[in-house]
């Protein structure tokens, strides 16, 4: 069973590339796309310009290969993919994880954050410290929509394994907000990833 | 289905639903309540990823006065000399404690009865730095975990009288053997090598024989880098 993504604009996009599965009419998916990718790459890279280069090539090797995308209503978990992949590719290849914390949750900015209730803030915290072996599978699921199987597939794991993961991701999250906003905020020691 | 099976499930994912589930639900109001919580906790979670993470002005470009810098150095030599001696003078039992606690963080491990494969137990050691001489097809669940500040096996290894979990702590040191009775579990932990390991079970069994068998077989291999 597939969770309700956040977002799904994929119905509509779909209907555009059946109607017409052309060179723009792909670009388009792609372009409509592209803030949720984003998003997804940003959550796990945990910083701007490196998700930006992520859902680049990742678009890029999208492109060379948009014919494997038979179903057009797969496009955005298929995209999904490609940029966890390509995530997962350039920290084995630079150890992207090892982003300062420190730096990274000591001055939020404050446009992003005014509007925000503190409980969703200390959670926003609390989800950029989370190692990537919990971070990763928790937005799979929240906000790409995998199921466990998805996941499991995708990560090299049972089904078993990834229940757990889940589990104590959230686990750690209420751990982490039951200790109060400045305590999700605050910087740690926190393990910064391995390879996914 | 059990209470820690339902919580399981609920934890892993809060919107799951299934017959089985919802029968045990019925009849269980503490398990409702905790599905509660979790969907809660979830509304809160699909909230905060809906927008980037937070970003932020780079530390180097803020001017910091030099006093804060010494005052710093020396406030963070103090609370390291601090942690060392608490790290050094902490009492075993502790470790044992935070073994226990770990373990049932991970409920979903005791009812793994599928063989995990060769490549992810080797995966599972070798993350660690850890070799173990076992026979691949008695183990049901092999992850490296976040334990005390480094990755360690776990495992849950298949005995004749019901499973037994494992974890491989290569840098924590214990003089003898220290047996303990914690939150349901009993279990052993016994020197090996330059760290130790620790078996536990559910209940009351003995655990002695896996854990001198387990300490024959298991060596160190050089540390991963970043460990």
């Amino acid at each position: 069973m597939r969770n309700p993504p956040t977002q799904s604009p994929v119905s509509s996009l779909g209907e555009r590339l059946r109607a017409a599965p052309s060179r723009a009419a792909v670009t388009a998916v792609f372009e409509s796309l592209r803030p949720d990718l984003l998003r997804f790459a940003q959550w796990l890279a945990r910083d701007r310009s490196i998700a930006e280069d992520i859902v680049q090539e990742a678009l890029l090797r999208a492109w060379r290969s948009r014919d494997a995308l038979k179903d057009p209503a797969a496009a955005r978990p298929w995209l999904l993919t490609i940029v966890r992949r390509e995530h997962a590719r350039l920290y084995e290849r630079k150890r992207l994880e090892l982003v300062c914390l420190d730096d990274a949750l000591e001055v939020p900015d404050p446009a992003a954050t005014a509007a925000a209730d503190p409980d969703v803030l200390a959670l926003r915290h609390a989800i950029m410290k989370l190692p990537i072996e919990y971070r990763e599978p928790l937005v799979m699921q929240v906000l790409g929509g995998f199921s466990t199987e998805e996941i499991a597939r995708e990560l090299e794991l049972t089904a078993t394994a990834v229940l757990t993961r889940l589990f104590r991701a959230r686990h750690k999250l209420r751990e982490l907000c039951a200790a109060g906003p400045a305590a999700a905020a605050a910087p740690d020691a926190a393990p910064q990833g391995e390879p996914a | 289905m059990i209470c820690e099976d339902a919580r399981l499930a609920i934890g892993a994912n809060p919107q799951a639903a299934g017959a089985e589930l919802e029968e045990h639900l019925r009849g269980c109001a503490a398990c409702s309540a905790w599905r509660e919580q979790m969907r809660q906790l979830d509304g809160g979670i699909r909230r905060a990823l809906a927008a980037p993470p937070d970003y932020t002005v780079p530390r180097a470009a803020r001017a910091t006065p030099r006093w804060r810098e010494y005052a710093l150095a020396a406030s963070v030599t103090l609370a390291m000399a601090a942690g060392l001696a608490v790290w050094l003078l902490r009492p075993s039992d502790s470790l044992a404690r935070e073994v226990v606690a770990h373990v049932k963080g991970e409920p979903g491990s005791w009812s793994s009865t599928l063989h995990v494969s060769a490549g992810a137990i080797d995966h599972a050691l070798k993350t660690s730095g850890v070799g173990l001489d076992l026979t691949s097809d008695r183990i049901v669940y092999a992850q490296s975990c976040w334990f005390r500040g480094h990755y360690v096996p776990h495992l849950v290894v298949q005995t004749a009288r019901g499973p037994v979990t494992v974890l491989i702590l290569r840098h924590e040191q214990v003089r003898a053997p220290d047996e303990f009775r914690e939150g349901g579990m009993s279990g052993v932990i016994v020197p090996a090598g330059d760290g130790s390991i620790a078996v536990l079970t559910r209940g009351s069994g003995r655990v002695d024989e896996v854990a001198g068998e387990l300490r024959q077989e298991v060596h160190w291999l050089p540390e991963p880098a970043g460990h």
